[in-house]
């Protein structure tokens, strides 16, 4: 029998998941926090300096590291580029705005696998029977409707952690190419790897785009609470009015935006945008020392990960073993 | 020969049943300048569209007749073929530009031509001194003021070296300053490339053009050179057209010139005295604020100012002078960990200086430039309800009642109010505002790519407001604007007011700041007060 407290317990434990993502993003890091992070700013250390094409490789060497790696090797890469964040302009600012944005994903990955993770493919992943698992929580058995499991373990959470190192690596890595290049720089560099003109421009208009939607954004939520939306709930409670006010402002934010997109879309047309298959480029970002010595360092990364990998700590996708 | 050779166009938007555009016979000469004129959805973005190629090559309808630039049909050309042929400069710069760097920008449109380095560099450096950009080279496009990235957008198109220009409203986001400068490049270039200048403010764009066209409802119902103008001054007032006071009255006193001087001259010589507005600056103080900004170490408001009941306060300055940041930081917008802001702020006898945006707003009610944002509702009358609603206020349906019905908005009432025109739009968001019951409202260029008719709507419902109690504090450009309808002027400059007075004070040395005086106001005050 389960008592009411389980019942509303387990709903709380429901409802921390969902919410505490939501919480971190808009309490710690706030609409603002998000337009710093996704946001160049002209400044001179080694990351400024590195050429944008080493970047992306780098973006793109994480995430296949990540994803055939164990777990750990992620973690290790999240934290130390996040460390590494120090050098960029206001820096400390930033390691803790991408800090609580990684917290955000670790906690609604947890919270968005545990649950539902399957207990015979923890057991595969862990190589663990699963009459060894510690049962943290029981769920009410109509919880079997949201997709939940029955009993939510020890290890179905220590095994979506491991997932969550997945994203985190990546999301810190794509940020750091955002705020260390400028949009042409990307231009540029996609160019150069011949992906076609339309999507390049497509991304340029949204990295443009990107600080102006957190703007609009902000505004419209700050005016929807300025016309009382809210106003009496406690000051605990801000987050969700942000985000009940978010919700609201979805709209009007777009319209605006899309009226700005036309523009953006005629100034590109009425300058001769993709008068020929390729563009020629003005200013040429050349590879320097150190663009060679990181891209070394790159190779050793995924060597480093092959030497891991054959040596069994490539365990990440329990289909494979 | 021909520049631009318009025959029998008819052109319908998919979603409209009428044509909105109908030009039987239309051209402009090689090296004319042409002022394009008329209220907003008259048709001059439309006419400007299907000249540089954007109808029908990327928005689509019913186009039929023939548009030709230097003999060539643009329906058989390519979009980058056109654009090689016709410049194009966007009413709105921010969102013209999109690139990070200058130089970046400049060169976009060489780039995509694939043009050779040298000739890039030539277009480029030729561009960048044209417009006189090169002291801020280094700058990032997204820290430049209005003026300055109308520059940087300006050179990106001069890079082109179009022989066709058009200029769709190109100043109407920016300071006097700015505007300035675009007008000087088309003085410059007068006869050089064939200029189309569309712009709601005739008075300024006048005195560099050879013709003025006016569109209204989709047709061309004027077409004469501007020594002709004053003849046809009743055709622009029907047609909703802002017209300099001098010409009616040029017009009426039968003067050959429209100098301003020489028609105030002329008026005292006649014994017409203008009327002039009683300034209502006497009431008691409702708003009192001291407020400074930092940002990095560098103050970028440092200001004292008090609103008086029933006063329309103006905020006017160059691009870059605070005056936004000045009404952000009132409503406690800015972003406390990027700037540094401390606010001293009674409003009606109540200290708010600790208080944030959402106990703010219960005094104060916010306009911002981008009025959309405001509305959240999916109908006018819930969008109106809304504050008053969610302030609990049991009266809100009376409270809504009355202003949609102050607003002229019964008809619209159950309208999604995204939908509707600018002007409308912008009277929902005023009487959603003060819906709030807040008795202040803080306003960020409200007239900001409003037409005559518009700006003469919305300053009457300022003036009716004020009478009933409401004070206004307006962020502008618009020199007229302030000086008709407003009671007091403050200069910013650097962050701080330098200069406080009633408009007929401001007006006499405004220049200095970048401010340029109305002819409202040159003809009502004798040539010796003028100080420039």
């Amino acid at each position: 029998m389960y008592s009411i407290l389980d019942t509303v317990i387990s709903w709380l434990l429901f409802l921390f998941g969902i919410s505490i993502p939501f919480y971190l993003i808009l309490g710690a890091i706030g609409i603002a926090g998000f337009r710093e992070i996704t946001t160049y700013e002209k400044y001179d250390t080694f990351y400024y300096r590195l050429n944008a094409s080493v970047k992306i490789m780098l973006s793109i060497i994480i995430v296949l590291i990540a994803t055939f790696s164990i777990w750990w090797i992620g973690a290790i890469i999240t934290f130390g580029l996040l460390a590494s964040y120090k050098s960029l302009k206001n820096g400390w600012r930033k390691m803790y705005l991408a800090g609580f944005l990684i917290l955000s994903i670790i906690v609604g990955t947890v919270w968005g696998y545990a649950p539902y993770e399957p207990l015979s493919i923890v057991s595969m992943a862990l190589k663990t029977p699963v009459s060894k698992f510690t049962t943290v929580w029981t769920w009410p058995p109509y919880f079997s409707i949201l997709g939940y499991e029955h009993h939510l373990t020890l290890q179905s959470i220590y095994y979506s952690l491991q997932i969550s190192f997945r994203f985190t690596a990546a999301v810190v890595a794509s940020l750091l190419l955002v705020m260390t290049n400028t949009p042409a720089q990307i231009i540029k560099t996609l160019s150069k790897f011949k992906i076609p003109d339309p999507i390049i421009f497509s991304l340029v208009v949204a990295m443009k785009t990107v600080p102006a939607v957190f703007d609009s954004f902000d505004t419209s939520i700050k005016i929807s609470m300025m016309r009382g939306y809210g106003g009496n709930k406690p000051r605990f409670l801000r987050p969700f009015v942000v985000l009940a006010a978010a919700i609201g402002s979805i709209v009007p934010t777009m319209v605006h935006l899309l009226r700005g997109a036309k523009d953006i879309g005629i100034s590109a047309d009425t300058r001769a945008f993709r008068a020929y298959p390729s563009r020629t480029y003005y200013i040429m970002t050349p590879f320097k020392r150190e663009d060679y010595i990181f891209s070394g360092v790159l190779v050793m990364m995924v060597v480093m990960t092959v030497i891991a990998i054959m040596v069994g700590f490539g365990r990440a996708i329990p289909y494979l073993t | 020969m021909k520049a631009i050779e318009i025959k029998d166009l008819k052109f319908s938007y998919l979603s409209d049943e009428k044509p909105t555009l109908v030009i039987d016979d239309f051209y402009i000469n090689e090296g004319e300048s042409i002022l394009l004129t008329g209220k907003s959805g008259s048709g001059k973005s439309t006419l400007v569209n299907c000249i540089n190629g954007i109808i029908p090559h990327v928005i689509n309808g019913d186009l039929s007749g023939s548009v030709k630039i230097l003999g060539k049909e643009v329906r058989d050309m390519k979009l980058p073929d056109i654009a090689r042929v016709v410049g194009t400069l966007l009413q709105d710069p921010e969102r013209q530009v999109m690139n990070y760097s200058i130089v970046d920008e400049v060169a976009f449109g060489p780039e995509n031509l694939r043009l050779p380095r040298d000739e890039m560099e030539r277009r480029i450096q030729k561009a960048i001194s044209v417009v006189g950009i090169e002291d801020f080279l280094e700058r990032e496009t997204t820290k430049l003021s209005g003026g300055e990235l109308q520059r940087v957008a300006l050179a990106s198109v001069i890079a082109m070296e179009p022989k066709i220009m058009i200029l769709d409203e190109p100043t109407s986001n920016i300071d006097p300053e700015g505007t300035e400068q675009i007008f000087r490049f088309i003085q410059e270039n007068k006869n050089r490339m064939t200029q189309i200048i569309v712009e709601h403010k005739v008075e300024r764009a006048l005195p560099f053009v050879d013709r003025v066209v006016v569109v209204n409802n989709g047709r061309i119902i004027l077409n004469v050179s501007k020594e002709h103008l004053m003849r046809d001054v009743e055709v622009l007032l029907e047609a909703g057209i802002e017209i300099p006071e001098e010409y009616i009255y040029a017009k009426k006193l039968r003067i050959d010139s429209i100098d301003p001087e020489i028609i105030r001259e002329k008026l005292r010589e006649s014994n017409i005295q203008l009327s002039r507005r009683e300034r209502r600056n006497q009431g008691e103080i409702v708003m009192s604020a001291k407020v400074t900004a930092e940002v990095e170490g560098r103050k970028i408001v440092d200001a004292k100012l008090d609103l008086r009941k029933g006063q329309v306060y103006c905020i006017m300055g160059k691009n870059g002078a605070g005056k936004t940041t000045l009404i952000r930081v009132l409503m406690d917008f800015l972003n406390k960990k990027q700037f540094k802001v401390s606010s001293l702020l009674n409003i009606e006898g109540e200290d708010l200086s600790r208080k944030d945006y959402v106990i703010r707003g219960r005094k104060i009610a916010y306009l911002p430039q981008s009025f959309d944002l405001m509305l959240v509702s999916k109908n006018v009358e819930t969008e109106i309800y809304y504050s008053a609603k969610h302030r609990k206020i049991p009266e809100f349906k009376a409270i809504g009642d009355q202003l949609i019905e102050m607003f002229s908005l019964e008809d619209k009432r159950m309208s999604d109010p995204l939908m509707l025109s600018t002007g409308q739009r912008r009277r929902v968001c005023m009487a959603a505002a003060l819906a709030s019951s807040a008795h202040i409202m803080l306003m960020d260029e409200p007239t900001s790519g409003q037409d005559f008719l518009n700006k003469k709507i919305l300053g009457e419902e300022i003036r009716k407001l004020c009478d009933a109690g409401f004070s206004f504090l307006i962020v502008t450009h618009d020199s007229r604007f302030a000086y008709r309808y407003g009671d007091f002027i403050g200069i910013m400059e650097n962050g701080k007011i330098v200069h406080e007075g009633t408009p007929d004070e401001i007006f006499r040395y405004s220049e200095k700041y970048g401010v340029i005086a109305p002819s409202d106001f040159v003809l009502r005050v004798s040539g010796e007060e003028v100080i420039s």
